[in-house]
């Protein structure tokens, strides 16, 4: 090849996003997802030991890898005095494997009803905003951009700490946070549909201008709001954990994954790593099984 | 032209700021919470509950006390208008004084985390955009929704374990220096600065190297989103026409990709701008985790002592800061992308 000739075009290279090909990828978003949804029903109940009762066991390390086969022959065999703590135990001796599966409860609860909050009351307003344009409208858009530029994280800590610790109201401050990406994203759609034919031929059809906006241009403009969801979920649950690592969370003994890792970031300076490290794995895990279904999602919604 | 710009920005700036302003006065006073027991204690006397609350103002009318924090009376108090964001209900000292104590740590350390996921998040998206499709590309995809969804206060406590407990070569994490080391003068309150001035060059290692783990942890969540942003928007570049024509005329691969990386970086700026103000607010749990007292856990503190001023101050504070963080991101765009003209 003589060398004045580029060995390959870069532009001409038509980019094909990697849906079918990572198909995989979704797989595993869905199977995550799926797993901490039935842990989330089942999870408090399945497990060994009761998540906010205390052991008299105090900080056992989990089990060495040589010493599963032994403990699983002998739980089998009913041998054993106790159920093996399979993730050991903390400084306050519960069982870290019964609280961590038991934990979704509490986390996909609160992230799941501040998400469907959220989602509802930003459509909301986002169609009305986007499908009547006057000045009411328009300050409600500004009123919205103010409350975007808090701080999230202080926001959400000052609502839960100064209205009281409860799952109620981390629901809330949760909902207060994401209301407004949902009103930006669901308004830019609304206002992309009414200038659409059969927005149009609705009105020539006589329809008022209620049932448009609510029959034709909410159901096709709602789709971005619900990929979005899947996102909003994870990064809901990330925010309940660390409100609960700064003490702004719910209150122990609450089964939940942020909550357990603050309990065992005093002692993992110590070497005392397991009370930390396997609820955060689940909050690394499932946050991230979210964000992949989201985003597989969404590709798949700009295709078509 | 541009300096227009700038003032009608800034004007607009400061409305957004009072609005917010306004917000987070009554947002936090329609809370039921009880900052007067919280600093009494719950047994007090009624006479002592009501000195308390008259010491806080908070006997005053609503609006009153709006107006007192604005600096509309400034035979009271000093407000807004006079400069000042009042006292620490809880400590009794100039918030002002305070928060320009905690800043400059958040700022030095997410200033930092920027710089070091810049560096490594540039070639891995451009990586990725140059191969699409490829195994490579899935690779950098991958790895940038995951570092994007992870919570940053579990690996910065992991960090800790296998660095310091394990290995050894980190510092305990207790802060900007060993508990042990005698800190500089605060001229500029930045670290890193403060032991140059002070000629120690010692202490500035030791400032950097108690740095090295919170940097590293936010520059790993960092990288996701930034790999992401330089991806997507790499791809677009390269499907440009002047791509098409710069492939035309037989230019290097490698000068290609370099005129299309520019091309790229300019629609990145405002996803950089509205990061830098997420992680002003983002960077409460690594400075938790490493304890070192920044504005995030200065923010912590407030709230859980419930400290209005010292809240109302932290969030004008670092809001104001992201605006300022947006406008001067703007202006870069603007330079490099001379289609843009204000």
């Amino acid at each position: 090849m003589p060398d004045h000739v580029p060995d390959l075009p870069l532009g001409d290279t038509k980019y094909i996003p990697p849906v079918r090909k990572a198909d995989w990828l979704m797989r595993i978003g869905v199977a995550i997802v799926t797993l901490v949804i039935f842990l989330a029903i089942f999870g408090p109940h399945i497990g060994p030991y009761d998540p906010t009762r205390t052991t008299i066991r105090i900080a056992v390390p989990p089990p060495g890898l040589t010493e599963i086969p032994g403990l699983v022959a002998g739980w089998f065999g009913g041998t054993l005095d106790h159920p093996p703590h399979w993730m050991g135990t903390d400084a306050n001796g519960y069982d870290i494997f019964s609280r961590v599966i038991a934990a979704p409860r509490t986390d996909l609860k609160i992230a799941l009803l501040a998400n469907i909050l959220s989602l509802s009351v930003g459509v909301f307003f986002g169609l009305i905003a986007g499908y009547w344009r006057n000045w009411a409208t328009e300050l409600l858009i500004r009123v919205s951009d103010v409350l975007q530029s808090f701080p999230v994280f202080i926001l959400a800590m000052v609502l839960v700490a100064l209205a009281g610790r409860s799952a109620t109201n981390i629901i809330i401050a949760l909902a207060f946070v994401y209301t407004p990406i949902y009103l930006r994203l669901t308004r830019a759609e609304v206002m992309g549909q009414t200038a659409r034919g059969f927005v149009e031929a609705a009105r020539a059809m006589g329809n008022s201008e209620l049932s448009i906006a609510l029959r034709h241009v909410l159901p096709n403009s709602l789709t971005p709001a619900l990929i979005q969801s899947s996102v909003t979920i994870g990064f809901a649950i990330l925010l309940t954990a660390g409100l609960s690592f700064v003490g702004a969370g719910v209150r122990p003994p609450t089964p939940e994954w942020g909550l357990m890792i603050s309990t065992g970031a005093n002692q993992i300076v110590l070497g005392e790593w397991w009370p930390s490290v396997f609820p955060g794995l689940a909050i690394s895990l499932t946050v991230f099984g979210f964000a992949v279904l989201g985003n597989a999602l969404e590709r798949r919604y700009e295709q078509g | 032209m541009l300096l227009r710009y700038i003032i009608r920005r800034m004007l607009i700036g400061v409305i957004q700021l009072f609005c917010l302003v306004i917000a987070i006065f009554f947002l936090i006073r329609l809370l039921p919470a009880d900052p007067v027991s919280r600093l009494v204690g719950l047994n007090s006397s009624p006479e002592g509950y009501a000195q308390a609350a008259r010491q806080l103002g908070l006997d005053r009318p609503l609006l009153e006390q709006l107006g007192i924090y604005l600096g509309l009376f400034p035979d009271v108090a000093p407000g807004l208008l006079q400069g000042s964001m009042g006292v620490s209900w809880a400590t009794g000292s100039s918030i002002g004084s305070e928060i320009a104590t905690f800043l400059p740590v958040t700022l030095q350390l997410i200033t930092l985390a920027f710089i070091l996921a810049f560096i490594v998040s540039i070639p891995v998206g451009m990586l990725g955009a140059l191969n699409p499709g490829k195994a490579v590309d899935k690779g950098v995809f991958v790895y940038s929704l995951f570092a994007g969804s992870q919570p940053e206060f579990w690996w910065g406590l992991l960090f800790v374990y296998v660095f310091y407990f394990q290995l050894g070569i980190a510092p305990a994490p207790l802060g900007q220096l060993s508990p042990m080391t005698m800190p500089p003068d605060p001229v500029t309150g930045f670290m890193l600065i403060d032991t140059l001035i002070a000629g120690d060059p010692s202490k500035f290692f030791e400032a950097l190297h108690h740095l090295m783990m919170p940097v590293i942890t936010l520059a790993f969540i960092l990288s996701g989103p930034i790999i992401k942003m330089v991806r997507q928007n790499m791809l677009r570049a390269l499907q440009s026409d002047f791509v098409l024509y710069a492939n035309l005329i037989g230019l290097p691969r490698k000068r290609v990709a370099r005129y299309a990386l520019r091309a790229a970086m300019g629609p990145s700026m405002t996803l950089i701008g509205i990061l830098y103000g997420f992680m002003l607010s983002g960077a409460v749990l690594v400075e938790s985790v490493f304890s070192l007292g920044g504005i995030g856990q200065y923010a912590i503190r407030s709230v859980l002592a419930f400290d209005y001023p010292a809240i109302q101050g932290v969030v004008l504070v670092i809001t104001a800061i992201s605006l300022v963080v947006y406008l001067l991101l703007d202006l870069i765009h603007a330079a490099i992308e001379p289609r843009i003209a204000y």
